[in-house]
């Protein structure tokens, strides 16, 4: 049989922003679905999503609700979301209680009763809320297999009848291998709802769908006004096609260190800034993105640590105006101060505006704010969701610039603390030496992935114009990564300096 | 702007419209049986679709009480098993026909106004209209251009 001979499976869209993609395009139209979790999960947020973004008038959606949530308060709370479209209801949306069906007669008066609606109203969804407690009671006075009948039937109707259907309940884990439900079933949607020291966790799960290929894991999800927001695991990238490396070199707009790097930044890098407090790293990140805007490229700007307009003032201080570009849409500076944000809704945050103003350069100031914006559940998260979201945008050729605040150890030189070098092609090292009972700050490039690079250990001063270069390599002291270098020879032609910095500096 | 509360006059002024368009009279509708009962009929349908007999009892009921604090009469009003007034209509041939007839746009003023609080307006206008489709409401509840009236 030929690809052209087999049948489509049409994908119709759940209404929720991010689930589509990972349930690998949408919702396979004519399936039999489940949707669990734990009340409170979200799950009739979710039917309710789906319902409004598919039914129409021609094709409505039917919401049989049983014995769950009493239908006026559900109706009450629903339509507090944004997707609650009230002029949808009675026409495309259709209410349906059931529960006297339930409680008084048997499960073969509720197929009855759910074929009767159902062949009434033509409905492209169906729902029945909660199909647990139909089960319950079934089990009351019905054998296994007449409830697995049933449950055959009604899957039989709803296909037959050309419906999408959702079956929500709560159920727990265990109950996968005995519960008949979950064979029948084409989908089944499992949400999560757990509490990690003070933050709400929401994840969700889509444990099995046939005939397409969902994105496997815990998926993040919010609920807001907007009702449920999923963010996929693969970061909306999957299936991107990589950019291949060019040879270009970006300038960090400071030329003595583009010189150190060998020639400027290799395009779609990961470079890594390093230093402990006050060293110049925002100053140098800053330099970096105005140099790129200079330069017609676009760029983002992600901190933590201080506001959007706080940062662009402290910027103009050296003499860089963010304020022009930001007006123009060429730059954006993100605040993400969340607190209880998930690291994957984080990251899209960055990829959106990422890819809303084409940015070809991408600051985050810094990976320690980064870290403790998010909710403590998450932090385990964070290397593996920050390699997913660099390596996504190095490989489509965004240059991604990144501070980290490092202890000054006077005994040792660590790159970060965050045992993240691994994530980076290029690191740059800023710190505090002593010399001649003066704090000066010295700076080393680590490593270039992309190729050679300058060794020299140079001193540099932040000046009313940046992060500066102030002299050639510093051949007169033995030790200078320890902090504390000493003076190999006091004959030549050293000449003591006064380093007063100038700028109006933040680290 | 969101309502927080919904006024009492809101829920009487959509009763008395609805109480308005049934006391035309249905052709088909016994002489005896009031406009609040044919009011309180007409609802129990789609809200029992919505709700479930249960669901629609227990408001019918909230509603009664509410209205028996005001007219005292009522109380010889019940609810059946299936959600329809007993009582009623006999209420208007026992006593006082005005007394009657208050204590049944009351008892609709409350049911209403029941439906307002918990689903709000829109909802509750949909519902509204879904019943008496040929009736046009073009406002708000609360303002005095809605209007609801009969369009055939």
């Amino acid at each position: 049989m030929s690809a052209h001979d087999r049948v489509i499976i049409k994908k119709l869209p759940t209404g929720v922003p991010g689930l589509d993609e990972i349930l690998g395009g949408g919702l396979p139209e004519f399936s039999f679905n489940i949707v669990a979790g734990a009340p409170g999960s979200g799950k009739t947020t979710l039917a309710h999503q789906i319902v409004f973004a598919n039914a129409t008038p021609e094709r409505p959606a039917l919401y049989f609700t049983i014995l769950g949530e009493p239908a006026l308060k559900m109706l009450r709370y629903q339509q507090q979301y944004t997707f609650f479209d009230q002029a949808k209801l009675s026409t495309a949306v259709r209410f349906i209680n059931l529960s006297q069906v339930v409680l008084e007669k048997d499960l073969d008066a509720v197929l009855e009763e759910i074929a009767k609606q159902v062949e009434k109203a033509n409905p492209g969804i169906v729902v029945v809320d909660s199909f647990r407690t139909v089960v319950r009671k079934a089990l009351g006075g019905t054998t296994e297999v007449e409830l697995q009948a049933f449950i055959q039937r009604l899957a039989l109707l709803l296909t037959s009848w050309q419906a999408t259907t959702f079956l929500v309940g709560e159920y727990v884990e265990g109950e996968i291998r005995d519960n008949p439900v979950f064979t029948v079933s084409d989908g089944l949607f499992w949400l999560y709802q757990t509490s990690e020291r003070s933050s709400i966790v929401r994840k969700l799960q889509i444990m099995k769908l046939r005939g397409q290929a969902s994105v496997p894991g815990l998926h993040t999800f919010r609920i807001t006004n907007a009702g449920l927001q999923a963010f996929s695991r693969t970061l909306g990238l999957a299936g991107q096609a990589r950019k291949i490396p060019s040879a270009r070199r970006l300038s960090v707009g400071i030329a003595e260190l583009d010189k150190m790097l060998g020639g400027g930044i290799p395009e779609g890098d990961s470079v890594l800034v390093a230093g402990a407090s006050g060293t110049g790293k925002s100053v140098l990140a800053t330099q970096f993105i105005a140099e790129g805007i200079r330069q017609g490229q676009p760029g983002i700007v992600v901190v933590f640590e201080e506001r959007p307009q706080e940062y662009a003032e402290r910027a103009s201080s050296f003499g860089l105006d963010l304020g022009t570009p930001r007006k123009e849409k060429k730059l954006e500076i993100l605040y993400l101060r969340p607190l209880d944000l998930s690291v994957d809704e984080t990251m899209h945050e960055i990829l959106d505006a990422v890819q809303q103003i084409g940015a070809k350069r991408l600051v985050i100031d810094s990976l320690a704010g980064f870290e403790m914006a998010l909710a403590p559940g998450f932090r385990a998260d964070f290397r593996e969701s920050l390699y997913r979201m660099i390596t996504a945008l190095t490989g489509v050729g965004v240059t991604i610039l990144s501070t980290v605040e490092v202890d000054e150890s006077f005994t040792q030189f660590p790159f970060s603390t965050y045992s993240i070098s691994f994530l980076t092609d290029d690191i740059i090292r800023l710190r505090y030496v002593c010399i001649d009972g003066e704090l000066r700050k010295i700076m080393v490039v680590i490593k270039m992935r992309g190729g050679n690079h300058s060794k020299e250990i140079r001193e540099y001063e932040i000046t009313s114009k940046g992060v500066v270069i102030i002299g050639k390599r510093l051949t007169e002291y033995q030790g200078l990564i320890t902090g504390v270098p000493e003076r190999l020879n006091r004959s030549g032609n050293h000449e003591e300096r006064s380093h007063t910095p100038k700028g109006k500096s933040k680290s | 702007m969101e309502k927080e509360i919904v006024s009492l006059q809101e829920s009487r002024n959509l009763a008395q419209r609805l109480l308005a368009y049934e006391a035309v009279g249905d052709e088909n509708s016994a002489p005896s049986e009031s406009a609040a009962s044919r009011v309180c009929a007409k609802l129990r349908g789609p809200l029992i679709t919505l709700a479930g007999v249960a669901g629609f009892r227990s408001l019918l009921s909230r509603a009664l009480t509410l209205a028996r604090a005001e007219v005292p009469n009522l109380s010889a009003v019940q609810i059946a098993a299936d959600g329809s007034l007993r009582g009623l209509d006999e209420l208007v041939s026992q006593t006082d026909k005005e007394q009657a007839r208050d204590g049944g746009a009351i008892l609709i003023a409350q049911l209403v106004g029941l439906l307002l609080t918990f689903i709000g307006e829109g909802l509750t206008i949909r519902l509204v209209q879904d019943v008496w489709p040929e009736a046009a409401f073009d406002g708000r509840v609360s303002e005095k251009r809605g209007k609801l009236e009969r369009t055939r």
